[in-house]
């Protein structure tokens, strides 16, 4: 029986990984998980300089899902590649490096840093507002994506993955343009724009309100995540990684029958830290219930 | 180390209006003050901290303050049901140099400092411990000091007079603690305070629950802290 999936020259053990944001540096989950198992762990963004993220609160509990406006806080990649790399390096954990920036320059000088490094594969975060040229974010222009993934390419020569927002309305057009440029594979979804209000009335009569503006994630995604997935997988050739509100076995069959090759874990890490593990033994339980050899067999059977 | 637990409930009843003493039998290894454990909430997004206020072989107490879904779903568990909970998690109060130490409860922020007064009273440091809550119904025990329906800073520089700490160990609501870090710094003592913030992952990994100190760095709530010297924070 095989788990292991191939993305068009990107080996997994499994096709189980873990988001960004969502999972550190993996190190930190050793506690709770064998992290060396899973398929691959997608780093928490990483930029040119180290950033503090932003102020104020930062989370905000929804229905089945969570608002984050943390802001990218990251260490920077040079001591990204001073830490934190020597570990996964030691500890033998596939990963991802997710690269956030806020120019053209930023995500090039970022991408050739990973390719001296011989950092196998990154995904490329396009969510973030183009600061030098209006503030607009990389990944709802398809013009602007494509000048953006191809000067990537230009400079990286590993696996190449771009990770989309669904805050657009032609999804289409903005994967084929990422293929054309040249990427691997896509991932989606990002999380999508949301806004969280809490409104408190206190014993004397006061109004307390809270709000949170920032990007909604978790179980109540996943419908959003499936329609985009399909979509994306009626225009590109290229293998897709679904992530958006995974929480066990039946939504990784969801994905892989509407065309994701592989998928991302996010914020149900923080409601059960073991998930990963746990989702890599059912999956290996029911091809062996279904007599399946590979999960390439068991993803032709879900899409038939 | 694995830190994911799935415990029994012991015990889990209502010793005060809308405040719950919960009891766990696990597997967990040690605890110590200040650290707290992270409960899995059916249908919730996120784990629910608490304070860890008593740890003794594995059996854990935690009290808790109704407050919404989650707290109530806890609060539905019966003997024997099992509770999946991550811990112990966060760092601990120090005391390694504190000869004598005030510690101030404001609140449920009282469940850290019982199992610190414990901690301090088996390692035979002195110590005065003060809660206060809004009523009587709320009141719960094991303070030398109760305060009801003032503030816990009433009278304090009397109390600060009379019992000498070098120290002053806080947990309660911020607006509580800052005025603990103030007035421990007008004293010229030190201040270590346990802070509370929305948490996701409880590991210091998501950066959701940061604070500002006063170096400019952030430091996560449930990683760094929840204790923090009061020196080092930045408060808004």
């Amino acid at each position: 029986m095989e788990l292991r999936v191939n993305l068009n020259g990107f080996e997994l053990k499994n096709p189980i990984m873990t988001a960004s944001g969502t999972y550190g540096y993996a190190d930190e989950y050793e506690v709770f998980t064998d992290v060396s198992n899973i398929g691959a762990i997608v780093t928490k963004a990483i930029s040119i300089n180290p950033k503090k993220g932003n102020q104020g609160e930062r989370i905000f509990e929804t229905t089945s899902g969570m608002i984050n406006r943390i802001g990218l806080e990251n260490l920077g990649i040079k001591e990204f590649i001073e830490k934190k790399l020597p570990i996964l390096k030691e500890k033998n954990i596939n990963f991802v490096m997710n690269l956030a920036g806020s120019s053209f320059e930023d995500y090039v000088e970022a991408a050739k840093i990973a390719q001296k490094e011989g950092i196998k594969a990154i995904e490329v975060n396009v969510s973030c507002p183009n600061v030098k040229e209006g503030c607009l974010e990389f990944g709802v222009d398809p013009s602007s994506l494509s000048k953006l993934i191809s000067a990537i390419r230009e400079v990286y020569l590993g696996f190449l993955i771009v990770k989309l927002t669904p805050n657009v309305s032609d999804i289409e057009s903005l994967a084929l343009s990422c293929e054309k440029a040249g990427a691997n594979a896509i991932s989606a979804i990002n999380t999508l724009k949301g806004l969280g209000v809490k409104i408190e009335i206190l014993p004397n009569g006061e109004i307390k309100k809270t709000s949170v503006q920032g990007g909604l994630s978790g179980r109540c995604i996943k419908p959003v995540a499936l329609s985009m997935v399909k979509r994306i997988y009626s225009v590109v050739k290229i293998p897709i990684i679904g992530i958006g509100g995974i929480s066990c076995l039946e939504d990784v069959l969801e994905f892989f029958s509407v065309g994701a090759e592989a998928v991302q874990i996010g914020t149900e890490n923080f409601t059960n830290p073991a998930i990963t593990g746990q989702i890599i033994q059912d999956l290996e339980k029911l091809l062996l219930k279904l007599n399946l050899k590979s999960i390439d067999e068991l993803k032709r059977k879900l899409r038939e | 180390m694995r830190k994911n637990h799935q415990g029994t409930v012991i015990k889990n009843i209502e010793i005060k209006k809308d405040i719950y003493e919960l009891k766990i039998k696990s597997d967990m290894k040690e605890a110590f003050a200040g650290q707290f454990i992270s409960v899995l909430c059916p249908n919730k997004t996120l784990r629910r901290p608490f304070s860890i206020s008593n740890f003794n072989n594995g059996e854990i107490t935690v009290l808790y303050k109704l407050k919404g879904e989650g707290t109530k779903y806890i609060s539905s568990l019966k003997t024997g049901d099992v509770i999946d909970f991550l811990g112990a998690l966060g760092n601990t109060f120090s005391y390694e140099n504190t000869n004598s130490a005030l510690l101030i409860g404001a609140g449920i922020g009282i469940a850290p400092m019982l199992f610190l007064k414990k901690e301090m009273n088996e390692k035979g440091i002195k110590n005065f411990l003060i809660s206060g809550f809004k009523t009587n119904e709320e009141a719960l025990l094991g303070s030398d000091k109760t305060v009801i329906g003032g503030s816990v800073m009433d009278n304090i520089d009397e109390i600060i007079e009379k019992t000498k700490p070098d120290t002053i160990y806080s947990c309660g609501p911020s607006i509580v603690l800052k005025l603990v870090c103030k007035k421990a710094e007008e004293k010229g003592l030190k201040a270590q305070v346990a802070l509370e913030k929305v948490m996701a992952c409880g590991i210091g990994v998501c950066r959701g629950c940061v604070i500002e100190l006063k170096d400019g760095s952030n430091a996560s709530v449930c990683k760094d802290g929840p204790v923090f010297e009061g020196e080092v924070i930045q408060w808004n």
